[in-house]
């Protein structure tokens, strides 16, 4: 009795473990070159877990918004309206040098990213902070 | 942008008014009060152009910073 219930709850153990995989499988297109190398197994793996480490890559519009959105719930901003895609912290949204600061602080938070000094001072305008994002790998 | 006195010394000041805001972060009053504190206490030396007052301000910043580290 007691080694049939172990049995049973083994076995579905194991089904709830092995199901997982062809779902992920299936979301993934397996390159047709992969397919006919000997190692296709490993191959399944290796591209789960690249599958999820993929897609890092930020795209324009994306980085824009998110940029926008800080800048809308950031209390300085002189005008909402004022955040355009051209718009100068200083010239156009009415920041000074030390909010620009802040900005830029909140900016590397939203992408897990670190801006040295140096690039920090380069940071006047959105478009400039989008360029920068898009510039680095490590942002997210 | 205007000449800067001297960009050693404002990447100091930079710095040190980041730790500062860092630290502000679980300020009893809370983090916007002390956000708006601290930035008019940078804004009111912001014309500083001497170095050796610059650096007395950085002194003083220092200063609060271990003040509220104490905390």
């Amino acid at each position: 009795m007691l080694r049939t219930a172990i049995l049973r709850s083994a076995a579905a153990a194991t089904r709830v473990a092995v199901r997982p995989v062809p779902q992920i499988a299936s979301r993934v297109t397996i390159a047709p070159v992969m397919r006919t190398t000997s190692f296709a197994p490993k191959a399944v793996a290796w591209q789960g877990i690249r599958c999820y480490a993929a897609g890092g890559s930020l795209d324009k519009e994306e980085v824009y918004e998110r940029i926008r959105q800080l800048l809308a719930a950031f209390d300085k901003v002189n005008d909402p309206k004022n955040i355009k895609e051209t718009a100068h912290f200083s010239n156009d949204l009415g920041l000074d040098s030390l909010d620009t600061v802040e900005v830029v602080m909140a900016i590397e938070e939203e992408f897990s990213i670190e801006i040295p000094d140096k690039d920090a001072d380069n940071i006047h305008s959105i478009d400039k902070a989008v360029e920068y994002i898009l510039s680095q790998p490590d942002a997210y | 942008m205007t000449p800067l006195p001297n960009p050693e010394l404002r990447s100091q000041v930079i710095a040190i008014y980041k730790q500062l805001l860092y630290l502000g972060r679980n300020y009893p009053q809370g983090y916007n009060y002390f956000r708006s504190r601290l930035h008019r206490a940078f804004m009111a030396k912001a014309g500083l152009t001497d170095d050796t007052a610059i650096k007395e301000g950085i002194a003083k910043a220092d200063f609060v910073r271990k003040e509220i580290e104490a905390l």
